[in-house]
């Protein structure tokens, strides 16, 4: 189907994955902070996923980046709280949580606390020693994920902006001195709003399409429509949304990402979209 | 309205009902009371389920765009005790699937809500709703047709006029029941998000569309704008951390509604405060449990549903484990809480691995607000009755359902010993989940929709 997100594949990933979450549930004596860093896992697979999706789901994505942002929280705070001890008898297989291999942190970490159980004189050094490691690498691979995810889906061009009214009566009573400034400040604020609509539309989903090859986005679409002569009228247009002469145009620029032969295909395909357009306006 | 040969306007349903007449006995609620079933084979997963303002019709809404109504048969006389089962009334394709090319953007032709607008005249109509475009349709029934035009031939086709000697007057004759289903009104283009929740105002006039960041309302009779009265998108979307899950209009003030969002908050907005109902004029929260406190306590804690009661004075939330009820005029905590499926507490990871605890589940009042029913998983389904604080978990399934057997209420196992016939709690299927459910507004009758099924239970009065 046209538009449809990749499906996802069974793999030894994910079978690790199931079997990771329902050790977490069953058992009581996983260490907390090696429950969170499977949580946090957890979390940045699935957006990971849903950022290769065409329109990822909102509710979702907005509830899995709020629990990576309270893991995140809850990371930084202890470490604020406890010095950071690189020691160098860590095993290098912590720092592959983001990568596939979670097979490694299954296997791996209990034993390797388990062993410096045995090396270090304080278990809970050790442990927070792993999690200081752990959290130097990922802070800004956490942060830059939910960003490029929430980033991503305003991709979706905003049809409806706020219906910014001044507000006459609806706020507290004022007095009269500060009516005046009020208003003032919300027609700055209805500007300061349309400006930031105005660099959305145009900054919108670099990281998106820089992940795709510009290919892939286009096999898909059956263009023998638009090879054909313009002339006559092939194209129902569907239901044009208001802002339609205005949307291609701000789609597009989102393009010049990546590399010229992207360009050359945007550059195409404006062409051709001004062409349409003229159509349906019908010029 | 007798029901000869129905013939359905747009398309036949794929698979007839197959009609169980079952009776089984309900032990918790009345003595004697029995419960008979109907069950629908769907040809798709069903979306919605929602009964009409007097229980006659009940629609569903399926994943493919369809929406399907059943009707109530008339009491037969001479079986006095038992209610009219229900047909199949009217079979239509309310959304197609539509493509956006300037997005690239599939737009899904399931249908997420379907509200019916209370009967003005002989036709029915109700408002169906997918991703983007809310659609009012107009269900007719036509049981009477013109003969005898002057030009036009039975079948058709056109007379030649020379050969026309005399005039007549057409007459209408009856002829079979056809119930017809047409589009009055489409509105469409108003939301970017997509739509969860619509809800038709107390005044019949109006209605609210819900999206995850906007609420619009609208004007039944216009469908080229709608007023924006909720817009919680932040100016910067790397700061948005909360949707909008659920909205509801109160029952009986045509000027106060509610939305649920993602963090387990409800705000009660009224219209006549401003245009732009930001501001909430109340906010219904209930502060954390601590003892309860996981890493998915947010998620857990979104709300899937919010109901009014029919009186108007209690509202219902769903969340992911519990059912929860909130007077109106205390914002701090609920008044009651009934837990749905605690055991699941434990499983919390496993449920997020695989998706399930994204579920959105639904949740109904009965007509008389002293029960509320909710679904679960392993097609189990749950009644909490308020008064007597009783609860009962039955099951939706076609193995149980056998001429005259007595349904048992099942429970689950959590943990220990697993006592006879209960369920363990592995071995529950999480494929087999109730999203839907219904309540006639002013019988015994539910509606529980399992993936493809439609159960419809009655209680039998004696």
């Amino acid at each position: 189907m046209l538009g449809r997100g990749l499906k996802r594949k069974l793999s030894d990933y994910e079978e690790n994955m199931a079997g990771l979450s329902s050790a977490f549930d069953s058992s009581r004596n996983l260490p907390y902070p090696l429950k969170r860093q499977l949580v946090l896992n957890m979390c940045l697979t699935k957006l990971q996923t849903y950022k290769m999706l065409v329109e990822p789901n909102l509710h979702r994505s907005v509830l899995i980046a709020n629990t990576v942002r309270q893991i995140q929280e809850e990371m930084r705070q202890e470490s604020n709280q406890q010095p950071v001890n690189v020691c160098a008898g860590i095993t290098p297989s912590t720092h592959s949580y983001t990568g596939m291999e979670s097979s490694g942190i299954s296997l791996q970490l209990p034993s390797g606390i388990s062993q410096q159980e045995s090396n270090c004189c304080d278990l809970r050094s050790a442990e927070d020693q792993i999690e200081n490691s752990l959290l130097i690498v990922s802070d800004d691979d956490m942060s830059s994920a939910i960003s490029s995810i929430l980033k991503d889906l305003d991709f979706v061009e905003d049809i409806s902006p706020p219906t910014c009214l001044v507000p006459t009566g609806d706020d507290q009573p004022k007095f009269p001195e500060n009516a005046g400034l009020k208003l003032e400040d919300d027609r700055q604020d209805l500007k300061g709003a349309e400006c930031v609509f105005g660099s959305f539309e145009i900054s919108n989903s670099t990281s998106y399409l820089k992940d795709l090859a510009i290919d892939d986005i286009f096999e898909d679409i059956d263009t023998s429509m638009y090879d054909s002569d313009f002339c006559c009228p092939p194209l129902t247009p569907p239901r044009p949304p208001p802002l339609a002469t205005e949307e291609p145009l701000k789609t597009f620029p989102s393009c010049n990402s990546s590399s010229a032969n992207n360009i050359q295909i945007c550059r195409t395909d404006l062409s051709e979209l001004d062409h349409i357009m003229e159509i349906l306006v019908g010029s | 309205m007798k029901t000869h040969g129905r013939i359905s306007a747009l398309r036949k349903m794929k698979c007839f009902p197959c009609q169980f007449a079952n009776t089984i006995k309900s032990a918790q609620f009345t003595t004697s009371a029995l419960m008979s079933v109907s069950f629908f084979d769907q040809a798709d997963i069903i979306s919605t389920v929602e009964f009409n303002h007097s229980g006659e019709l009940l629609a569903t809404g399926d994943k493919g765009g369809r929406v399907v109504i059943f009707q109530q048969e008339q009491e037969n006389k001479t079986q006095s005790h038992s209610r009219g089962e229900y047909n199949v009334y009217s079979t239509f394709q309310s959304h197609e699937p539509e493509f956006d090319y300037l997005k690239s953007l599939e737009i899904e032709e399931k249908i997420n809500k379907i509200r019916w607008l209370p009967q003005k005249n002989a036709a029915q109509f109700l408002l169906s709703t997918n991703d983007k475009t809310i659609k009012l349709w107009k269900i007719s029934e036509r049981d009477k047709r013109p003969e005898g035009y002057n030009l036009k031939e039975e079948d058709g086709r056109y007379r030649d006029p020379t050969t026309v000697t005399t005039l007549r007057v057409p007459v209408f004759r009856p002829m079979d029941l056809m119930v017809e289903a047409s589009p009055r009104r489409i509105f469409a283009n108003a939301h970017t998000y997509h739509i969860n929740s619509i809800s038709i105002n107390s005044d019949y006039e109006t209605y609210l569309s819900a999206d995850d960041l906007r609420i619009n309302l609208w004007h039944l009779e216009i469908t080229d704008r709608s007023f924006n009265i909720v817009d919680i998108k932040p100016a910067n979307m790397e700061e948005l951390t909360e949707v909008i899950t659920a909205a509801e209009f109160h029952p009986n003030s045509c000027n106060t509604f509610v939305y649920s969002s993602s963090k387990g908050t409800i705000r009660l907005c009224d219209m006549r405060a401003s245009a732009l109902c930001d501001r909430h004029s109340k906010l219904f929260e209930e502060p954390e449990d601590p003892s309860n406190r996981s890493f998915f306590s947010e998620i857990i804690s979104s709300i899937s549903d919010v109901k009014f009661s029919h009186s108007g004075r209690y509202m219902m939330t769903r969340d992911y484990l519990s059912v929860k009820i909130w007077d109106l005029n205390m914002e701090n905590r609920p008044v009651e809480t009934y837990q749905v499926h605690e055991y699941l507490r434990s499983k919390l990871c496993s449920l997020y691995e695989n998706d399930c605890i994204f579920d959105k589940f639904e949740c109904c009042w009965n007509g008389s607000d002293s029960i509320v029913m909710t679904g679960s998983y392993n097609n189990f389904f749950r009644m909490f009755d308020r008064n007597t604080k009783r609860d009962i978990t039955l099951e939706a399934s076609r193995e149980n359902n056998k001429p005259r057997t007595v349904l048992k209420p099942r429970k689950v196992c959590a943990s220990g010993k697993r006592k006879k016939d209960e369920i363990s709690v592995d071995s529950l299927d999480f494929n087999k989940k109730i999203l839907h459910t219904a309540w006639h507004p002013k019988e015994n009758i539910i509606a529980v929709a399992t993936t493809n099924n439609l159960y419809i239970f009655q209680d039998k009065m004696n």
